[in-house]
């Protein structure tokens, strides 16, 4: 196995089968269940109601990948040189690039988890109502873009201000910012200063996309704008990590 | 204005009011498509058939036929919002001749149970008033959207194997 690939089953295997990394998973599964459990005594819904399930339930997935990113990039940078276990990664072999590789493939394979573990609660809400392929195919195209802005973003602040606490706080508040759409109503999206943050903010982006192949059971080629919002921060988020990571110092 | 002149402009104006298509010149026929399901329920589709026919001697222009659903449950009537069940909501002709057809259908996706009731309806740039369908009536039956024996075993049986995964790590 390369040096990359070392480091990537090492950090998978830190998030995963650690026991924060389990205890991670088991809260995810938890909250999902709990969404669940409460939809059931709800005998009104209409299949368009179930369609808006199934796209809550993506959101909300969207929304814990990203949290999961964001804290896992931060620790990668801030995390590693408060432990003191940076500067040993530094002195490997590894170039820089590589070690970031490797942290984002570690990333990647427990945003894979995480999704794989999402899905029989899409099937369970979802395989009555409409478009649930469509939905974890959408969720698998525009969500992993996202979750991957935000851990390069993570890494990225991780670099730059250097405290573990201060990228968390700063992370997270950039993180709710983003995801209020979730939790705003249409019509508050509707205003000039709404439709203009929709505009530009990648989670809207997604979640737009999500509601545009889910509820309104369009293509997901139709969402090249959505696509092109999303990849564009997920490109500034990436320079924003290799620049920051190169500028740490041993 | 002489007698004369005042008579010849009130015949030509007579005339050109009987010459253009009212809405009593337009049938509308609808008629559910034989394919349908016999008891539909939520999430199946229905397609209805409808035939706009211009009945008239002079060709209707600036046809527009559009699709209606209400709701006919007692307490609960109410005209539909159509966005969530049909892409399909109104079929327009730029002119219809004399006896000519306009042969259109209506594709449904049923969102909601209950009893309904459809009805097409047309008017024409210079009609006067409403051509209408038949109605049609049809019911659609309950379906479980969110399934207790589907998610109580997903709701429980996830978490239960991230449990089973951490006592494994710790006692492996």
């Amino acid at each position: 196995m390369n040096a990359i690939g070392v480091l990537v089953r090492k950090e998978a295997g830190e998030v995963l089968m650690s026991g924060r990394g389990l205890t991670w998973l088991l809260a995810l599964s938890g909250m999902l269940s709990v969404f669940t459990l409460l939809l059931v005594s709800n005998t009104e819904l209409s299949l368009l109601d179930n369609a808006q399930v199934v796209y809550d339930m993506v959101g909300l997935v969207t929304a814990l990948g990203a949290l999961l990113a964001l804290i896992l990039g931060a620790d990668s940078v801030a995390g590693e040189r408060e432990r003191g276990t940076l500067v040993p990664l530094l002195l490997t072999p590894l170039s820089r690039g590589q070690i970031l590789a490797g942290k984002l493939g570690g990333l990647l394979i427990a945003w894979g988890v995480m999704y794989v573990l999402a899905l029989p609660y899409l099937w369970a809400v979802g395989s009555t109502g409409q478009n649930m392929t469509d939905a974890m195919v959408v969720l698998a195209v525009l969500g992993t873009p996202v979750v991957l802005a935000f851990a390069f973003f993570g890494m990225g602040l991780g670099a730059v201000l250097g405290s573990l606490r201060s990228t968390l706080l700063t992370g997270l508040v950039v993180l709710i910012l983003s995801a209020s759409p979730l939790l705003l109503g249409p019509s508050l999206r509707q205003a000039t200063v709404g439709r203009a943050f929709d505009a530009v903010n990648p989670f809207s982006g997604a979640l737009n996309a999500y509601d545009a192949v889910i509820i309104d059971s369009q293509t997901l080629i139709a969402q090249a704008g959505h696509w092109l919002t999303i990849l564009a921060w997920t490109g500034l988020a990436l320079w924003f990590a290799v620049h920051g990571f190169k500028r740490v110092s041993r | 204005m002489r007698p004369f002149t005042a008579t010849v402009l009130f015949v030509v104006l007579l005339a050109t009011a009987a010459g253009s298509a009212q809405a009593g010149d337009v049938s509308v026929s609808l008629e559910p498509a034989p394919g349908n399901p016999s008891a539909p329920r939520m999430g199946d589709r229905l397609h209805f058939h409808s035939v706009i026919q211009n009945q008239g001697q002079q060709a209707v222009d600036g046809l527009i036929a559009w699709i209606s659903l209400v709701q006919i449950d007692k307490g609960r009537e109410q005209p539909m919002d159509l966005e969530d069940w049909s892409a399909h909501k109104a079929v327009t002709s730029a002119s219809l001749a004399p006896g000519a057809k306009l042969d259109t259908d209506w594709p449904m996706r049923l969102i909601q149970a209950g009893h309904y009731r459809v009805v097409i309806s047309a008017v024409s740039r210079n009609g006067v008033g409403l051509s209408a369908s038949p109605f049609v009536d049809f019911e659609v039956l309950p379906k479980p959207v969110v399934e207790s024996r589907r998610v109580l075993p997903v709701a429980f049986g996830v978490p239960l194997l991230v449990i089973g995964a951490m006592l494994w790590r710790r006692w492996s």
